[in-house]
């Protein structure tokens, strides 16, 4: 008899780690957390790259329940936070939990036992009563759509693969992509390598990132008086939240934001065509800001230059771009993000008389607040469709939406109940949300990875962090079909 | 049926080509002789420099086109026409015309129209530069190049030459397709435009410094021993093949511009009193008023690879 669990967790990240840590607090144990990998971590095991950071601030980008006092800068790199994510795990016993090589192939929903059939490629499979998707939209990494990408006979580096044990001394190297990875990799490359060639195709709004260290005065502060870092995480909550006003809507703030860009790049770049080719043509906040204050002195660097000509092809020595020049390199870093599902799911999901949400999801994600979705009973998101900040940390969004699932789920599980959102309430939902949209800046005109091919919005959340995680703050019953389990579910307890 | 932009996009992605394809050591150049070798070093230079400051011609356009396959296009475009003055580099050095890693300086009226482009050219409308460029480009396309690839044996600047010219027959098929796009708009639209375009003082610069560039074109392909004839047949295709649709008519720009290039290819008008004035006046243009070399026109270079 294959396993049944109460509920399944896909994705041990920050996600997955945090439904379990509220689901312990809840008294639910009998879950587990499916990770197709060999450690906790998801994308920040995998982002490893050097200058790997989070540009939301630590104090920020933590979890409320699990406060860390220790946090060494205002920003923190990318080990700092794996460390973090670690220390979860060892403080809040969940390492029992993981599944660890389990990789999800199919998650299927049975109506006459209510429970999901999980399968994998190389494990038994096993059933849940409810399943929670935490399996993050920056999973899978993504390489840009080059003529010629298998061409290249020199070593190639995806930002989010990062290969340590590669030597970029003395070598010539070329950065596809100028994202939030690429500013951050681009000026630590050019302290070792021979040259760094940085491949541009649409320049993003830039704005300083001022990181202090903590002070050892202040981190004994927040550990002998714990409310003074609460007010401190308010006090960054409130800060961001003020920003949403010009980031989040297109508005005269906006202007405000750019202004601050321009400055910025007025200040460290001298030379007018350079700063004209690093200036954005949209709106800020259109597109994801980048928070740096390296990225353009690094360009500027004798070793370093910008190359804004399209990429034609890849050929085996180089990159060939539309001013017919070859520019050959012994490595090439991707640095072009994640194949984040706006028009698919990371893994099959087949809910009530085998309906496929992918297929249901083709022309863009839709969901209820994020996080049910019609049809797919007791089966929960965690960064599902529309919950993405643009301003704030995606773990006070995150933090919401565990808080919310972890509620419905518990409820779910005392009383033996199938919780399905209702059809109606998920449109009328999905319709105010996109009439909201239509007043940001991510729907102001430029194409992102926010939007989909059709310019449909299926990633953000058009408000404040304080009206997402409002929204979450109780589950409603009446917006969701509730029966009863079916009994085979209940006997196989 | 209507012109297919997506389509046109798709083609010229199909269509590129890089200096690593041509063999720059192939026989052939010893078929310049020594006075072509004379004449041609400062057309080739002309030449490559026209391209290059209609690469940044397209640059600003791509900034105000109207959707984001045309912006692309233009992006395209203005890196084809650099590449185009990178092969023009790289034939002059296979001729020996360049002395070490020395880039030819352009002549005075390049300079001026660099200086012009630099300043202004991303605040230029795009009815205005969507309809000087492509003049430039008749004249590039239809007068120069046919002239080269007739008069020059050596193969390898055939094979260049005709890459080139399929460039840029896509580039004049999207100019005056973009011509005519423009002049779809309403008419009051065109006309405040239009007024708002010359009431800025940067295009009254700009026509002062457009005016002695073609004249000076004129008297440079003149010198090389070229039919000017042809340079005026190429200026009168830019008529022909813009009004074989009735909306470019609609744009003031466009009948200025063919006005403008109907009294250029008449040489009795007395334009050209001012057009050879303006020539003269600014072969004396004092260097210091220039502001420095923009750092988008010391790109060129004729290594293939890099």
């Amino acid at each position: 008899m294959n396993e049944t669990l109460n509920v399944a967790i896909i994705g041990g990240g920050f996600a997955g780690i945090g439904t379990a840590i509220r689901l312990k607090q809840k008294d639910v144990e009998d879950f587990a957390l499916l990770e197709r990998g060999t450690a906790a971590g998801g994308t920040w095991r995998d982002n490893t790259y050097p200058g790997a950071a989070c540009d939301i601030p630590s104090r920020l980008y933590s979890y409320s329940f699990a406060p860390n006092p220790d946090w060494s800068h205002t920003y923190s790199g990318s080990a700092e936070i794996l460390g973090y994510i670690e220390h979860m795990v060892e403080e809040f016993d969940l390492r029992p939990h993981f599944r660890f090589g389990h990789n999800v192939i199919d998650v299927r929903w049975n109506d006459a036992t209510s429970l999901w059939d999980i399968t994998f490629d190389a494990q038994p499979p096993m059933h849940a009563r409810t399943v929670v998707m935490a399996s993050g939209p920056l999973a899978n990494v993504s390489f840009p759509a080059i003529r010629g990408l298998d061409t290249f006979t020199g070593h190639k580096i995806h930002s989010a693969r990062w290969d340590h044990d590669y030597d970029f001394t003395d070598k010539k190297v070329a950065v596809i992509g100028t994202g939030a990875s690429g500013v951050q990799i681009v000026p630590e490359l050019v302290k070792v390598a021979k040259s760094v060639k940085v491949f541009q195709r649409t320049p993003g709004w830039a704005l300083p990132r001022v990181n202090f260290e903590t002070r050892q005065t202040t981190k004994d502060l927040y550990r002998r008086f714990p409310t003074a870092q609460t007010a401190a995480r308010k006090a960054w909550f409130w800060g961001h939240e003020s920003v949403a006003l010009g980031v989040v809507w297109n508005s005269p703030l906006t202007r405000v934001v750019e202004a601050v860009g321009k400055v910025h790049l007025r200040r460290q770049v001298e030379d007018p065509w350079l700063r004209r080719q690093l200036t954005p043509d949209f709106r800020a906040g259109c597109k994801r800001l980048l928070m740096t204050s390296e990225f353009y002195p690094a360009l500027q660097k004798d070793n370093c230059t910008l190359v804004t000509w399209p990429i034609a092809t890849l050929a085996p020595d180089g990159i060939r771009t539309v001013e017919g020049i070859e520019h050959q390199a012994d490595v090439i870093v991707f640095a072009t993000g994640f194949d984040v599902c706006k028009t698919g799911t990371p893994v099959p999901i087949r809910g009530r008389g085998g309906r496929v949400l992918a297929d249901e999801w083709s022309g863009g994600a839709k969901a209820y607040k994020s996080v049910s979705v019609a049809g797919y009973p007791n089966m929960y998101f965690t960064f599902g469709p529309n919950s993405g900040p643009g301003h704030s940390s995606a773990l006070v969004y995150m933090e919401a939406q565990i808080d919310y699932l972890v509620e419905a789920i518990s409820h779910a599980l005392a009383r033996d109940l199938v919780l399905d959102v209702r059809e109606d309430r998920q449109q009328e939902y999905n319709e105010d949300l996109q009439r909201r949209l239509q007043k940001t800046t991510w729907n102001s005109g430029c194409s992102s990875w926010y939007l989909t091919e059709d310019g449909f919005n299926a990633t953000m959340f058009p408000g404040f962090a304080t009206q997402y995680v409002g929204q979450l703050r109780a589950v409603d019953y009446e917006d969701y079909s509730v029966s009863e389990c079916r009994p085979l579910s209940r006997s196989s307890r | 049926m209507a012109f297919d932009f997506e389509d046109m996009l798709v083609k010229i992605k199909d269509k590129q080509w890089a200096l690593v394809d041509i063999d720059w050591d192939a026989p052939g150049a010893e078929t310049i002789g020594p006075e072509l070798w004379t004449k041609l070093k400062p057309f080739m230079s002309d030449l490559m420099w026209i391209e290059n400051v209609g690469a940044r011609g397209f640059a600003a356009m791509a900034t105000k086109a109207p959707t984001e396959t045309l912006k692309e296009i233009y992006t395209y475009f203005h890196a084809e026409e650099q590449k185009h003055a990178n092969a023009e580099l790289a034939l002059m050095r296979r001729w020996g015309m360049l002395d070490g890693d020395e880039i030819p300086q352009p002549n005075i009226n390049v300079k001026l129209v660099i200086d012009w482009l630099d300043k202004y050219s991303d605040q230029t409308s795009l009815a205005v530069l969507g309809t000087v460029i492509p003049m430039l480009e008749v004249a590039l396309d239809g007068a120069l190049v046919k002239f080269i690839v007739d008069e020059i044996d050596d193969p390898v600047c055939q094979e260049v030459f005709k890459r080139i010219n399929s460039d840029e027959s896509r580039h004049l098929a999207v100019d005056f397709q973009v011509i005519e796009l423009l002049g779809h708009a309403k008419m009051r639209r065109i006309l405040v435009e239009t007024v708002g375009a010359w009431m800025k003082p940067s295009l009254i610069i700009g026509t002062l410094r457009y005016i002695p560039l073609l004249n000076k074109m004129r008297d440079n392909i003149v010198d090389m021993g070229v039919d000017e004839q042809r340079l005026y047949s190429a200026m009168g295709r830019f008529k022909k093949v813009g009004e074989r649709s009735e909306f470019p008519r609609r744009l003031p720009m466009y009948r200025f511009i063919t006005w403008h290039s109907g009294v250029v290819i008449d040489r009795a008008h007395p334009y050209h009193k001012l057009a050879d004035g303006l020539v003269r006046l600014t072969s004396k243009y004092p260097k210091r008023l220039l502001r420095p070399q923009p750092t988008w026109s010391k790109e060129l270079t004729y290594e293939p690879v890099a």
